[in-house]
C-alpha cells in the first residue's frame, strides 16, 4: 500500500461490472482519476453513464470488481466491510438527489445522526446554522422544502467533518432557484474550508462550479478538463 | 435519546396498530405462562401445606374387621410413624327435603382430636362434637351447603337396622377429600348426591358392632423409601389377612389425591404448551411485520450505512423493536395472567375444598413470563431484519425494481379468472406474491380453528364417554349396592321392591391380577349369563356379551397388564383363598372411565373359590313409581349405596358442562386473540406498504368500504386456507389428547363430529368481520392526499 503521489482520492484502472443473470453489465471500464485536496470536481455524464459507480466506489458503498481505489494511501479494495464502514464513517460525507432523510426525525435530530458516529463532530446545531436553517431545526421532513431538506442532508454530511464530500445529483429534484442557494452553500465550504467535493450530475451547466470537470460516457472517463475561472453559484443558469 | 432511538420510538407510535395487535398475543402468552403456572403453585403449595397441617395419610387398609390389639401391634413397626383405626362405612341417608336417598360414607372420627390425628378435619362452621351428646355427625361442607344444612340440623341415619337420629355438629374439610368423590370411578364430585359424615369415634364402635375392632386402617411412614413403603405395606396387609383385607393402597392411588395431582400435573403441562403456541405466533407476525418495515425503510437504511453505521447498530436498531414488543407482551402477560390464575382459582374453588387457598403471587414467574415474551420476540425480530445486513448501501438507494407482475397460477384458468372481479384479482395475487405474509396467516388462522375443533371434540368427546358409560354400558336405571351379601337372598330382595320392573344381581371381587412383571388390583365384576343391565361394548357400541368361561377386560386394563385375548393371568383374590388361581383372557371391551373386568358369575366364582354372591343390583325401575321405590330401598338392610344412573349422568354433564364452559371461553378468546390478531397485524402491515396504491384508488374514487373488500377477499382466502388446514390439524390435537387423557382414571375417546368443524368456521367469521373492523377503520383514516405525494 505504498504510493508516493498526494492526491487524497486515487483510481486506478477501476472497472465495475454487474452481474445480471446471465449477462454481465460493465458499469465501469478501466477508469483512472486522482482528486487533490480541496478540489470541486463535478463528474458529468448521461443517465446511466457509470457516474454514480463511481461516486459509489470513492464512497466505499462498493467495490471495483478489478482495479483499486485508494484514499489517503489507504486501499479501499482491500478493506473489509466492518473497515469500509469506518472509512465511510469518519472520512465521507454524503448528499443524495432526494435527500434520504429519515422521514421520523426532525431536520436537528437528522444532522444528530450523523454526530452520533464521530468523535470531534462539529455541533449539530451549529451544522444547520452553516446552511442557514437555524429556525428549521425542529422541523420534520415533511415539513420542509425540498431545497431545505437537501440542506439539511448536507449538513448532516458536513457535520462529521469529513475529507471529502460526494454529491450525487445534488440539485436533480430542486428548481433553479432552490439548486443555486445549494450549490452556493458547497462553494463555500468548499473555498472557505477546503473541503474536498466530488459532485455527480447530468446537468452540464453545473459544470462551470468546478475546478475540474470529468466527462463519463458508457463507463468510461472519455475526458477531464481543468477550469481555470470556475463560476460563482448565484451565476449559473439552466 | 440518541436519534435512531428517537427514531424507534415514534415508528413504534406510527405501527401501532400492528405492534399492539402482536403485544396481545405475547401478552396472552406470557399470561398463559404466568397464569397457569401461578395456579398450578398455588394448588400445589395449597395442597402441601394442608396434608402437612392435617396429616394426611400415606397409606389405608380396608378389612372386614380387625382387632384394634393387632393394630396397635403393627403401629410398633420400624417404618410406621402413626397408624389409626377407623370403622368406615357406606350408608344411605335419608334427608329431609329430599325423596331420593342420598349416599353417604361414614367415618368414625376421635371425639378429641389432637395433633397426632390423620387425615384431621378443618371445621368450616359449627364448634365440632360435644361432649355432651353421642348422636352428633359432621358433615362434608359442599354436601352441607348443597342440601341447605346447618349446624344445628337433625338428619336420619340408618345404621345396623336402626334408623338414627343425628344433630349436625360442624361442617368440614378433609384432606382425604379434597375433591369429594367416593373412589376413582367417580369422575366428578356430586355433593348432591354424595357426602361423607364423621360421627364420634365410640359411638360407632357401640352403634356399628365395632366393639375394640375397625374396618379401615390409615397410616403414615417414617422417613423411608418408596420401595421400603411398598414391602412394608405388602407385609401389613399379609399379616392382616386373617382379618379379610379388601384392599390395600398407597397414597399415589387415593382417589382425591389422585384427581388433585393429575389436574396439577395438567396445569404444569398447559402452561408450557399454552405460552409456546401464543408467542410462537407472536414471533411469526413481528417477524412479518420487521421485515416489511425494514423493507418499507431500505433507502433509510442504506443511507445510514452510508453515512457509516454499522451493519451491527442498524440490525440492533431494528431488533429493539422486537425487545420493546416482547417486554411490553411480558409486562402486560403479568397482567394477563393474574387474571386467569384468578379465574381458574375460582373455578377450582368449586371441584377441590382446601381450608384456604394459598393466594401468592410468584415474581420468579413473572420475571420468567416477561423473559419467554422477550425471548420469542427477539427471536422474531431476528428474523424479521436479517434483511437489514443483507441491503447494500448503494443498491437499496435506488429506486426499487417494479414487483415482479408475474401471473399467478390460478390465472391459467382462464374460464375461472375472467369470472373474478378486479379486487378478488389484486387480493389473490396479494396472497400469491407474498408468500412469508400469506405462510404466516395461514398458520395463525390454522392455529385458531385447530384450537377451537380440539375443544369443541373434547366437549363432544366428555359427553360422549359419560354417554357410553351411563346410558350404553349400564342400561338399568338404578344401582343398588348390597352389604356382603352371601345369597341370592338379596336379589329377591330387590327384585320385591316396588317400583322394579327388571333386576340383574352383580358380584363384584377385589383381586390382584398378574401377567408377568406387570400386576394391577382390580374388582372383577360377575354378571349372569344372560345379562342385559350391564354390556360391556367396543367404542363403536357393539354389545359384547360376557364369555361363559374366561375374563373380559378393558382395553386400558389390558394394556397396563400387557395381556391380549388367550393369554393367561394368575388371579388372586384379596380374601378368600390365598393361593393364585390362573384365569385366561377371553376378549377385550372399551370403557372410557376407570378400569373394568368382567366375567360370568358361575366362572368368577368357580375360580375364586367360593359361592357366588350378590354385592350389587342392577334394576330397571319405572320413574312413575320412584317415591316408593325410594321409600323402601331405605329400609332395605343390606342396601348400602343407591346410584341413579340419569341423575348421576345429568349431574356429570351439568358440571362437565359448567367447567368446560369456562374452558371453552378461554379456548375460544386464545384462538381469537391469535387469528384476529394475526389478521389485525398482516392487514396493517399491508395498508401500510400499500399507502400509495389504497391513496391512488381513493383518488380515483373509490369509497373506504370499496377499498376495504379487497382485505376482506384477502382475509377470507387467508382464513378459508387456514381453516382447511384447521380441520388436519384439529384432528391430529383430537388425536394427541385423547393420548394425553390416556389415564387409569380416565380415557378420552377421539370423538370428531362436523359441529366441532362448524362451530368453529361460524366463529371464525365474527373474528374476520372484527379484523375486517380494523382494517376499515384504518383505511377511513389514511391520509390519501399525502399519500399519493409521496415519493420514493
Amino acid at each position: 500500500m505504498i504510493t508516493t503521489t498526494t492526491a487524497p482520492i486515487r483510481i486506478e484502472n477501476a472497472s465495475r461490472i454487474f452481474q445480471m443473470g446471465d449477462l454481465e453489465v460493465p458499469a465501469l471500464v478501466d477508469a483512472n482519476l486522482e482528486v487533490e485536496q480541496g478540489e470541486f470536481v463535478v463528474i458529468l455524464g448521461p443517465s446511466g453513464s457509470g457516474k454514480s459507480t463511481l461516486l459509489n466506489l470513492i464512497g466505499g458503498l462498493d467495490r471495483p470488481t478489478a482495479g483499486h481505489v485508494w484514499f489517503q494511501e489507504r486501499d479501499l479494495t482491500a478493506l473489509s466491510d466492518e473497515d469500509l464502514t469506518r472509512y465511510r464513517r469518519e472520512s465521507v460525507g454524503f448528499v443524495f438527489q432526494f435527500y434520504n432523510l429519515v422521514p421520523t426525525l426532525t431536520a436537528l435530530e437528522n444532522v444528530q445522526v450523523a454526530t452520533e458516529l464521530v468523535q470531534e463532530p462539529l455541533d449539530a446545531a451549529a451544522a444547520l446554522e452553516l446552511v442557514g436553517l437555524a429556525e428549521r431545526a425542529a422541523h420534520f421532513p415533511a415539513q420542509l422544502s425540498g431545497g431545505e431538506q437537501q440542506r439539511v442532508s448536507i449538513a448532516r454530511a458536513l457535520a462529521k467533518r469529513p475529507d471529502v464530500l460526494l454529491a450525487d445529483e445534488p440539485t436533480g429534484a430542486l428548481d433553479l432557484q432552490t439548486a443555486r442557494v445549494v450549490l452556493g452553500t458547497m462553494q463555500q465550504l468548499n473555498r472557505e474550508q477546503a473541503l474536498t467535493i466530488v459532485l455527480i450530475t447530468h446537468n452540464p451547466a453545473l459544470a462551470a462550479l468546478a475546478d475540474r470537470r470529468v466527462q463519463i460516457t458508457s463507463g468510461r472517463i472519455v475526458d477531464v478538463v481543468r477550469n481555470e475561472a470556475p463560476a460563482a453559484a448565484a451565476d449559473i443558469d439552466w | 435519546m440518541t436519534p435512531l432511538n428517537r427514531k424507534l420510538w415514534r415508528e413504534l407510535r406510527q405501527n401501532a396498530g400492528a405492534m399492539v395487535a402482536v403485544v396481545v398475543i405475547a401478552a396472552f402468552g406470557a399470561g398463559s405462562y404466568v397464569g397457569m403456572g401461578s395456579a398450578q403453585r398455588i394448588l400445589e403449595a395449597s395442597q402441601a401445606a394442608y396434608y402437612r397441617d392435617y396429616r394426611f395419610a400415606d397409606f389405608w387398609i380396608d378389612v372386614k374387621k380387625v382387632p384394634l390389639t393387632t393394630v396397635e401391634r403393627l403401629a410398633e413397626r420400624d417404618g410406621i410413624a402413626a397408624l389409626q383405626a377407623r370403622i368406615v362405612f357406606d350408608v344411605i341417608l335419608d334427608l329431609p327435603a329430599q325423596t331420593r336417598p342420598i349416599n353417604g360414607r361414614l367415618i368414625s372420627f376421635p371425639e378429641r382430636r389432637d395433633d397426632t390425628t390423620l387425615n384431621d378435619l378443618y371445621l368450616i362452621r359449627g364448634s365440632g362434637f360435644s361432649t355432651d351428646r353421642d348422636e352428633e355427625v359432621i358433615i362434608s361442607d359442599a354436601f352441607a351447603r348443597q342440601h341447605d344444612l346447618h349446624p344445628g340440623d337433625r338428619i336420619h341415619l340408618i345404621l345396623n337396622r336402626r334408623r338414627e337420629a343425628f344433630t349436625v355438629a360442624g361442617t368440614c374439610v378433609s384432606p382425604e377429600y379434597v375433591y369429594l368423590v367416593r373412589g376413582a370411578g367417580d369422575l366428578i364430585p356430586d355433593p348432591e348426591h354424595f357426602g361423607v359424615l364423621y360421627i364420634k369415634e365410640r359411638f360407632a364402635r357401640d352403634v356399628l358392632d365395632f366393639q375394640d375392632a375397625a374396618n379401615n386402617i390409615v397410616g403414615r411412614y417414617t422417613d423411608i423409601s418408596a420401595a421400603q413403603r411398598t414391602a412394608l405395606l405388602d407385609d401389613i396387609e399379609r399379616r392382616l389377612e386373617p382379618f379379610g383385607v379388601f384392599d390395600a393402597i398407597q397414597r399415589e392411588r387415593q382417589a382425591s389425591h389422585r384427581f388433585l395431582s393429575d389436574e396439577i400435573n395438567g396445569l404444569r403441562v398447559s402452561a408450557r404448551v399454552t405460552p409456546v403456541v401464543f408467542l410462537a405466533v407472536a414471533a411469526m407476525a413481528l417477524s412479518v411485520l420487521l421485515r416489511r418495515l425494514v423493507e418499507r425503510q431500505r433507502i433509510t437504511i442504506g443511507t445510514l450505512k452510508a453515512v457509516g453505521y454499522s451493519n451491527a447498530v442498524l440490525f440492533n436498531h431494528y431488533v429493539r423493536f422486537g425487545l420493546f414488543v416482547g417486554l411490553l407482551g411480558g409486562l402486560a402477560g403479568c397482567l394477563v395472567g393474574l387474571g386467569l390464575c384468578h379465574a381458574l382459582i375460582d373455578v377450582y374453588r368449586d371441584f377441590y375444598h382446601f381450608p384456604r387457598y394459598l393466594m401468592r403471587t410468584y415474581p420468579d414467574l413473572m420475571l420468567h413470563g416477561i423473559l419467554i415474551s422477550l425471548a420469542f420476540a427477539v427471536l422474531g425480530a431476528l428474523r424479521g431484519a436479517r434483511r437489514v445486513l443483507k441491503l447494500q448501501p448503494a443498491e437499496s438507494m435506488r429506486a426499487k425494481p417494479p414487483e415482479k407482475g408475474k401471473a399467478i397460477l390460478l390465472e391459467r384458468w382462464q374460464w375461472l379468472w375472467r369470472r373474478l372481479d378486479f379486487k378478488t384479482h389484486l387480493a389473490l395475487r396479494d396472497v400469491f406474491r407474498n408468500k412469508g405474509r400469506t405462510l404466516s396467516g395461514i398458520v395463525a388462522t390454522a392455529l385458531a380453528g385447530s384450537i377451537m375443533i380440539m375443544t369443541f371434540s373434547f366437549f363432544d368427546a366428555a359427553l360422549y364417554m359419560v354417554a357410553f358409560q351411563f346410558e350404553h354400558t349400564m342400561r338399568g336405571n338404578a344401582t343398588i349396592g348390597m352389604r356382603d351379601a352371601r345369597n341370592t337372598e338379596a336379589l329377591q330382595e330387590g327384585r320385591a321392591l316396588p317400583a322394579v320392573l327388571f333386576a340383574e344381581p352383580t358380584f363384584g371381587i377385589v383381586c390382584d391380577l398378574r401377567h408377568g412383571r406387570f400386576s394391577r388390583r382390580q374388582a372383577i365384576v360377575g354378571l349372569t349369563e344372560d345379562h342385559l343391565l350391564t354390556m360391556p361394548r367396543h367404542q363403536d357400541l357393539t354389545p359384547i356379551n360376557i364369555p361363559a368361561e374366561g375374563l373380559l377386560l378393558s382395553e386400558k386394563l389390558a394394556s397396563l397388564l400387557q395381556v391380549e385375548p388367550g393369554d393367561t393371568l394368575e388371579l388372586k383374590p384379596i380374601r378368600g383363598r390365598p393361593e393364585p388361581r390362573s384365569a385366561y383372557v377371553a376378549g377385550t371391551v372399551d370403557s372410557f372411565i376407570g378400569l373394568d373386568c368382567y366375567a360370568s358369575l358361575s366362572y368368577l366364582s368357580d375360580v375364586v373359590g367360593e359361592p357366588a354372591s350378590v354385592t350389587g343390583i342392577q334394576a330397571l325401575i319405572d320413574d312413575h313409581q320412584r317415591p316408593a321405590f325410594f321409600e323402601q330401598i331405605k329400609q332395605l338392610p343390606n342396601a348400602q349405596a343407591l346410584s341413579l344412573n340419569r341423575d348421576a349422568q345429568q349431574s356429570i354433564e351439568g358440571t362437565f358442562v359448567r367447567s368446560l364452559r369456562f374452558s371453552l371461553g378461554t379456548m375460544i378468546l386464545f384462538a381469537g386473540v391469535i387469528g384476529c390478531g394475526s389478521l389485525i397485524n398482516l392487514a396493517t402491515v399491508e395498508i401500510g406498504d400499500r399507502t400509495r396504491e389504497i391513496s391512488t384508488l381513493r383518488v380515483l374514487g373509490y369509497q373506504p368500504t370499496e377499498i376495504a373488500g379487497i382485505y376482506l377477499r384477502q382475509n377470507a382466502i387467508l382464513f378459508g386456507l387456514g381453516l382447511i388446514l384447521a380441520v388436519p390439524m384439529g384432528y391430529g390435537l383430537v388425536l394427541l389428547l385423547a393420548r394425553a387423557y390416556d389415564t387409569e382414571l380416565f380415557r378420552m375417546p377421539v370423538i370428531f363430529r362436523w359441529t366441532a368443524v362448524a362451530w368453529p368456521l361460524l366463529i371464525s367469521c365474527c373474528f374476520i368481520v372484527i379484523a375486517q373492523w380494523v382494517v376499515y377503520y384504518k383505511i377511513r383514516r389514511l391520509d390519501w392526499l399525502a399519500g399519493v405525494q409521496v415519493k420514493e
